[in-house]
């Protein structure tokens, strides 16, 4: 295995010798994973170590959430006990989440698959034991090739596919893209995208270009508008978040934070200023925010660009026309006379004024002279008048000297005051930088979208909105940050268009502080390309069949999958039904809505499960292909860590398989080694996962990370390679690369670099308008499903939120921060501390507001049942006043019923999928989770 | 039928051996509770074995001291109390108690035997406390004194009841004995009063009300065990009884004292439940649990004001159904009172914030009630014991005018 | 001879728990048994609901009333600061635990908050720790003289300020900062992978340490402070911020039927 690079053991005694040493200490400790400092435990300790122990350190990467954070795995006398943030990784900084701590539970989870098995029961339910069976892994994949042969033979190639959850970055994707070109399927890598947040990535094709995830540069932010996603939960990357949080609450000045969402957690409570609001209705406050920003002048002129007589008119509810009319001008003539003509009335009233005192004054000390005369002789007298008649002169020099000063200032003023450009017939009103389409957009939707008019639809209320708006528009740098939360609806594309806009509105495109966009990963190429492998059968035209989830058909043009659907679709037979499915890192029937038809689907269809431990999928499975637990998997990534810059990991075995496991990649290449044709040429000369794995390493040769990693060993030895830092950064409306030699951002780029690198769009700017969806492929398509005029689409705006399922209550089931991707929900350790907010220890809590609960004689612990038009289950509520009052909240955990020993036996008595409404969001497939309304009543 | 004690081993294993045929009220206490020992303490021992203190329902996020130590202390006070009214002869010389103080060290005996079993039960390492705690000396440790002193307790109760035994009632030693012992027992349920009364985190507890409180609510414990056993030994046959005993049973004193002390604990319960509900002090909200309690109100109304009355009542006064009922009653009152005191002081958890209830609820497993058994059958087995070896109702020869005639036919 | 203590930045802490499962990791913990635990709490009405939380270590008093109960020894203070069990002389009386204002001890034989009982799954076929899971700490740290691993039954256990990694500091050392690779490994669990940097580990004897600067500067205090325990784990508030006054923060009550 090659991880034997890294398990060179140091035996104590031998460490001892090296210690003396501090400077060999060091060396050691670098990369070959013997703790550092680890010398003093038994030189400084009285108590020697009962048993002499041999602790190794594997560089590994996370595998709960996709951000993928290194990790230092500590194996000791062949048992792993421990699980840390890697110090030298970018990510992990040497911190975790509390999900990193989770390997060594999942590692030694009793409930494993020890190895590969076949189902026995041919009946297939809930409450039927599948009666597996241990058989060997020829025979195993003897029988899935065997399958596809068949199928093959059949000319029915299609009916075989794979479904993923994290497919584990590019070399399982390329794996699967190939296999499913070289066998024939549509349906081969089909992810649970839709059930994610392909939506938010959409919104930001359509606007900025960009089908992919934000990077934030949270360090340097100083304001933060996050709006549906708990950035402190189920926020990926957890870890750097939290990390960044760390340097937000405490840095001069300390970002403010307003936090956006229906519920109280420990993302909102820990915000500056928390906002509830109605589910599916954020579009309207994007819109109300963007509303405020422009009619206070608050936009990023440097970045949008701005009006071309600096004034501003963005008037609520007033149209603006797109150029300078002979009307304009004459106005603007006539007001530049006015005030003219104001200033002089006004010049003339001061000269006057000014005279009058003076020449009082005079005759005052000419009446006082006057006096003096008279009173000759007397000396007292004189004295006195004498005095009062210095006084009063003192006065009129002092009074000469000021106004001489105001006068010299006035003139200084008038020589630095620039001449008002005057508009020009024709001309554009407005000279937008990096945007296109303000004017039209301002005219079409936002004028009218008043904080007033958000209030009604959003519940905030306006002077909130206001308030906001305010902050928003005049904090630099500032961001707005959204991923699922406001998208799972029917309208999310448009919610996230809005919110995406404010990002532009600020000027937080590519900014210090504001966010951007992933760069890729250098892989090597490999060796053997599949097209050179292709048969007749795979490029024959028949192949040509739609999906499944009919992506990318007429049904969902512009989605890239709809996992969702597949078994819906299955059943109806429309476009054909499935013959065997093989399930990767997700278990939708457990995880997607009206989970039941996925019990149904898998019914008929041959299930292969490749999960290391049982999960609902697994129940229903005629095969189970067990994967190792992460700890002792080769795998390569590339993460999505939400900081832009290029990063890469790896991951090597801490620990021989415990049981008789493989790894994912290695059963694709074994199952196509056995596979009859071409194909499986092509797949014995990939061999297996180690060879390809160190072919993209290669890539590092001429890209060395900034870590120094330039080949596989090193790769292996430090688990991680990445370039920092983001190439890119817009400067005051201004665009550069960054300069490895000046280390510094000052590599000017052009219109058409901009183009090609950051705002992939038609124009290669911003898009307030977004002509992506104006393309006559999709115009007619959005119009139809959203209802809205064709020559509307383009616009973010706001389409009144639909509600589905029945029910009087919201129903939103949100991820908390202890719970891992898959598997928490037979952990012990993590349950014991789910849902903190209302003590959720052993069950999970519906969240209830007192008031509705009283409505319903519900009473702070009593035992509910949820239901609505698709589904029913029971759970303990909570009176919690932290949740609206037309909402309950019910985190999606737990409910499992065939997931092991500790998923038994706690409420609730189902997956929440059970009740969240079938329905997509059209343009992404997103499934609407957050949409579903419920009835909530005591049992 | 004559009627005689042992006096040699040989007699005395003969006596206890017979006591399994006999059929008399003793014997039927004997047969009874030893076979209620020989279940709960099986039940107990084979729970303990298994799951270990898991079986009990006390927790780490509110009560930790459950129904055992309650239990503990229930006995553990109701054998101090016993010894209060013993010394009223033996030490402060009122001659008309004589009757009951032999019984009175007897019973004493058996009860801290009784509580320290259960408590041997609920301590982890009840063994290794027999090495960890002499050698520990915390001095500064309620706890440690609390068990010196019931250990020197019992030992001068021993000898107490060796020397009555031996009929020496009124030498130095035997006056010494008895005075140090009265002494050790004050310092003993104070101490054991201590144990919760310096908790400054307890506020329930908190206070030297506390520890004078156990004193006095010992002597009242003590005061009803020895009320029952007297009119169970006579069977409720005032004429069976010694003269001196009737003089003593028939006559106010007994009552008086009994209904005295009463009216002293009904004060501080309720001078401790009206200061506790009307303090907003942080950890008193158990008072509000205890008043929805149902337990506490048996206690309270059912358990003693009810008996205050019945022995402020002349004519019920004198009756032994009556003293017996009143002092059955108070002794269930008192076993009540130790349990919600206990649980009651700790239900507001500590910094347990969401995750735990407000009030943290707890009941005992059957396993604790099991141990609740464990105790009550030790005592009584003992007791029947000591009656069926140890002439209990014996008394000084001065006192001694006639013979009475003990309940066995 | 140093005085070890921890300063926390509620300002920071993000209330993730990661400090708790980390600590579980490290000290091979059952579930619910958190030595380290967070305490959440909420105040008001909505719109305006607050919901607040506070990481609980054990406080390592100066003054602390579990050591001067103990009847045996068992619990006590060393010359470091520590608050430590000696497993081998502790009867389990408990009275350590009804005497912590803090609620920070557990027993070992209760219950499971989830069953089947972990214990049972991963038994100590030696049959001398309570249970022995296959991920617990390496036998040569487990030193029960300092309450350090998997505890035998019938004890009581807390939080050791995680003594088998600081005790083994280099001498010496007055602040333990996660970041330095030759600290890392001495500094405790709950510290080292505390994302948002919320924790700060050191010497409040030595006037010059990390701690003794925050505890100054950003005016640290302490839990319950009129009880006299005199924690040596301080809180750092922020402007007009303050830690409960209250141990009984959860005024609702939670919802379990038990």
């Amino acid at each position: 295995m090659s991880s034997n690079v890294l398990q060179t053991p140091l035996a104590r005694r031998r460490f001892l010798q090296a210690s003396g040493v501090a400077g060999t200490v060091g060396a050691v400790g670098v990369g070959t994973g013997v703790i550092p400092g680890f010398s003093s435990l038994t030189e400084a300790k009285a108590e020697a170590p009962k048993v002499a122990s041999e602790t190794v350190i594997t560089k590994s990467f996370c595998n709960q959430c996709s951000a993928s954070c290194g990790i230092d795995v500590y194996t000791t006398n062949g048992r792993v006990h421990a699980i840390y943030g890697t110090l030298d990784n970018p990510l992990a900084n040497g911190k975790l989440c509390p999900k990193g701590h989770y390997g060594q539970y999942i590692l030694y989870d009793p409930d494993r698959f020890k190895g590969p098995m076949k189902r026995t029961n041919p009946k297939k339910g809930r409450d039927e034991d599948p009666r597996f069976v241990p058989i060997s892994w020829d025979d195993a994949l003897g029988i899935v090739a065997g399958r596809l042969n068949t199928l093959r033979a059949k000319g029915e190639s299609h009916r075989f596919g794979i479904l993923v959850g994290r497919e584990w970055g590019k070399l399982n994707a390329d794996l699967l893209t190939s296999f499913g070109k070289l066998y024939g399927t549509p349906n081969i890598g089909i992810n649970h995208g839709s059930i994610s947040a392909d939506t938010v990535k959409k919104a930001r094709l359509f606007t900025d270009g960009n089908y992919g995830y934000y990077s934030y540069d949270y360090a340097n932010t100083n304001y933060m508008l996050v709006v549906g996603t708990s950035f402190l939960e189920a926020g990926r990357p957890l870890n750097g978040n939290m990390q960044a949080w760390g340097v937000m609450r405490s840095k001069a000045p300390r970002t403010k934070v307003t936090a956006v969402n229906v519920h109280v957690s420990t993302s909102t409570a820990a915000a500056d200023r928390q906002l509830l609001i109605k589910p599916g209705t954020d579009g309207a406050l994007a819109l109300a925010l963007a509303h405020v920003i422009l009619t206070q002048g608050l936009w990023d002129k440097k970045f949008v660009g701005d009006f071309t007589d600096h004034g501003n008119r963005f008037k609520a509810g007033q149209l603006i026309d797109a150029v300078f009319s002979e009307k304009d001008v004459k106005d603007w003539k006539l007001a530049q006379q006015e005030t003219a003509d104001k200033r002089a009335v006004a010049a003339k009233k001061d000269a006057e004024k000014v005279a009058a005192d003076k020449a009082k004054l005079q005759s005052e000390v000419d009446g006082l002279r006057q006096k003096l005369k008279g009173a000759k002789g007397d000396a007292k007298a004189e004295q006195a008048i004498t005095k009062k008649i210095a006084i009063l002169e003192q006065a009129q020099s002092e009074k000469a000297l000021s106004e001489q000063r105001n006068r010299e200032q006035r003139a200084a003023m008038e020589k630095g005051r620039k001449s008002e450009p005057q508009p020009v017939v024709g001309e554009p009103v407005f000279r937008e930088q990096w945007t296109t389409g303000l004017i039209e957009w301002w005219n079409a939707v936002v004028k009218d979208a008043t904080p007033q008019w958000a209030a009604g639809i959003t519940s905030i209320p306006e002077h909130e909105i206001i308030a906001v708006g305010r902050e928003l528009g005049s904090t630099r740098p500032a961001m707005v940050l959204t991923e699922r939360g406001a998208v799972a609806h029917y309208n999310g594309v448009y919610n996230g268009m809005a919110l995406t806009a404010l990002n532009a509105l600020v000027g937080a495109y590519f900014a210090k502080g504001g966010v951007g966009y992933h760069q890729g990963v250098p892989w090597g190429k490999l060796d053997v390309q599949p097209e050179n492998f292709l048969d007749e059968y795979a490029k024959a035209p028949e192949r040509k069949k739609p999906r499944i989830d009919m992506a990318k058909t007429e049904k969902f043009p512009l989605a890239g999958t709809v996992i969702q659907d597949v078994p819906r679709n299955h059943l109806k037979g429309a476009p054909y039904k499935m013959d065997t499915l093989m399930f990767y890192m997700t278990s939708p029937v457990f995880s997607s809505p009206e989970s039941r038809d996925w019990e149904k689907a898998m019914a008929e269809i041959f299930v292969i499960d490749t999960s290391p431990s049982p999960s609902e999928t697994s129940h229903f499975a005629d095969l189970v292909l067990p994967e190792s637990t992460y700890l002792e998997r080769l795998q390569v990534n590339g993460g999505t860590p939400f900081q832009g810059y290029p990063i890469a990991m790896i991951r090597t075995p801490a620990i021989k398989p415990l049981y008789d496991t493989k790894v994912f990649s290695d059963m694709i290449i074994e199952i196509g080694k056995r596979t009859k044709g071409t194909m499986a040429d092509y797949f014995k000369k990939l061999d297996n996962t180690e060879k390809i794995a160190k072919q993209m390493a290669a890539g590092f040769m001429e890209k060395p990370g900034s870590n120094g990693v330039n080949d596989y060993e090193s790769f292996v030895k430090k688990g991680v390679w990445f370039k920092k830092p983001y190439g890119f950064r817009q400067i005051g409306g201004e665009f550069f690369e960054w300069d490895g030699l000046t280390k510094s951002y000052d590599k000017p780029m052009t219109a058409e670099m901009v183009k090609e690198k950051l705002f992939k769009t038609p124009s290669g700017k911003f898009e307030f308008k977004s002509a992506y969806i104006l393309d006559e492929h999709y115009a007619h398509y959005a119009a139809e499903k959203m209802g809205i005029a064709q020559e509307m689409v383009g616009f973010p705006q706001y389409i009144p939120v639909k509600y589905f399922g029945g029910g009087d209550l919201h129903f939103i089931t949100p991820k908390l921060a202890t719970q891992s991707e898959g598997r928490s929900g037979n952990l012990a350790h993590p349950t014991a501390l789910m849902q903190p907010s209302v003590g959720g220890k052993r069950d999970v809590f519906l969240e209830i507001h007192p008031d509705t609960a009283a409505k319903r004689g519900i009473e702070d612990g009593d035992r509910v049942r949820i239901h609505n038009e698709v589904g029913s289950i029971e759970v303990v509520a909570r009176h919690f006043t932290g949740v609206r009052p037309d909402t309950v909240v019910l985190p999606m955990i737990h409910g499992h019923w065939g997931m092991g020993r500790w998923s038994k036996g706690r409420l609730p008595t189902g997956s929440v999928n059970e009740l969240i409404v079938n329905v997509s969001e059209p343009f992404a497939g997103l499934a609407c989770v957050n949409s579903t309304k419920v009835f909530v009543e005591k049992v | 039928m004559n009627f005689t004690y042992p006096t040699t081993i040989p007699e005395a294993i003969q006596g206890v051996v017979k006591l399994n045929t006999e059929r008399n009220t003793t014997a039927r206490i004997w047969q009874l509770s030893l076979v209620g020992l020989v279940v709960s303490l099986g039940f107990v021992l084979f729970m303990l074995v298994t799951e270990g203190h898991a079986s009990f329902n006390t927790s780490s996020d509110g009560v930790n001291w459950g129904s055992a130590i309650a239990t503990y202390v229930f006995f553990a006070l109701t054998s101090s109390g016993l010894t209060f009214i013993a010394s009223l002869a033996t030490v402060f010389g009122f001659k008309e108690f004589y009757p009951i103080a032999k019984r009175c060290i007897w019973l004493a005996i058996v009860a801290l035997i009784a509580g320290f079993s259960v408590l041997a039960l609920e301590l982890g390492h009840p063994f290794r406390m027999i090495w960890s705690v002499p050698f520990g000396m915390q001095i500064m440790s309620p706890m440690f004194w609390m068990g010196v002193l019931y250990t020197i307790d019992l030992v001068l109760l021993f000898a107490k009841f060796y020397l009555m035994w031996k009929e020496d009632w009124d030498s130095a030693l035997s006056h010494f004995v008895g005075i140090a012992g009265f002494v050790a027992v004050i310092c003993a349920s104070g101490m054991l009063g201590l144990v919760f009364a310096s908790l400054g985190m307890r506020p329930m507890w908190f206070g030297s009300a506390t520890s004078v409180f156990f004193m006095l609510s010992a002597a009242l414990s003590g005061a009803a065990a020895v009320v029952v056993t007297v009119q169970i030994a006579y069977g409720f046959r005032i004429n069976a009884m010694p003269t001196a005993l009737k003089a003593l049973a028939t006559g106010d004193k007994l009552p008086k004292v009994f209904a005295t002390l009463i009216g002293i604990v009904l004060l501080f319960l309720i001078t401790r439940i009206w200061v506790g509900l009307w303090s907003n002090v942080d950890g008193l909200e158990g008072f509000i649990s205890l008043l929805h309690s149902p337990w506490f109100h048996i206690e309270l109304w059912v358990c003693l004001v009810v008996p205050f009355f019945m022995m402020l009542t002349p004519s019920l006064q004198v009756s032994p159904k009556a003293q017996f009922w009143a002092a059955s009653l108070v002794q269930i009152g008192m076993f009540i009172e130790r349990q919600v005191f206990i649980i009651s002081g700790q239900n507001v958890p500590m910094f347990k914030g969401t995750w735990a209830a407000m009030v943290t609820p707890y009941s005992p497993s059957v396993t604790e009630w099991a141990l609740v058994v464990v105790g009550l059958s030790a005592m009584f087995a003992l007791y029947a014991l000591g009656e069926r070896l140890f002439n209990l109702s014996a008394m000084p020869k001065h006192v001694l005018e006639t013979n009475g005639v003990l309940a066995r036919a | 001879m140093a005085k070890w203590g921890m300063v926390i930045d509620l300002e920071k802490c993000a209330g993730c728990q990661a400090c708790t499962v980390a600590c579980g990791m490290e000290n091979s913990r059952l579930p619910g048994e958190h030595w380290q635990d967070v305490i959440f709490f909420s105040e008001g009405e909505y719109p305006n609901t607050q919901l607040k939380w506070l990481p609980r270590p054990c406080m390592h008093c100066e003054n602390p009333s579990c050591v001067a109960v103990c009847p045996t020894g068992a619990t006590y203070k060393n010359e470091d600061g520590f608050v430590l069990i000696d497993w081998d002389r502790c009867i389990g009386c408990k009275y350590c635990m009804v005497a912590c204002p803090y609620g920070v001890r557990f027993y070992t034989d209760e219950k499971p908050l989830i069953a089947p009982d972990m214990r049972k799954v991963f038994p100590d076929e030696k049959g001398k720790a309570s249970w022995s899971p296959p991920w617990k700490m390496p036998e040569d740290k487990e030193d029960w003289k300092h309450g350090v691993g998997v505890q035998p039954h019938d004890v009581v256990s807390k939080c050791t300020f995680c003594h088998h990694r600081v005790s083994t500091a280099p001498k010496g050392t007055v602040d333990l900062d996660p970041s330095d690779p030759k600290l890392r490994e001495h500094t405790p669990a709950c510290v080292v992978t505390c994302a948002p940097g919320a924790r700060y580990f050191g010497d409040l004897s030595n006037p010059n340490s990390e701690v003794n600067k925050l505890i100054g500067e950003k005016n640290g205090n302490r839990l319950l402070d009129h009880l006299g325990n005199k924690p040596q784990v301080y809180y750092l508030t922020g402007p007009g911020g303050a830690v409960p006054g209250s141990r009984s923060m959860n005024k609702k009550g939670n919802g379990e039927k038990s």
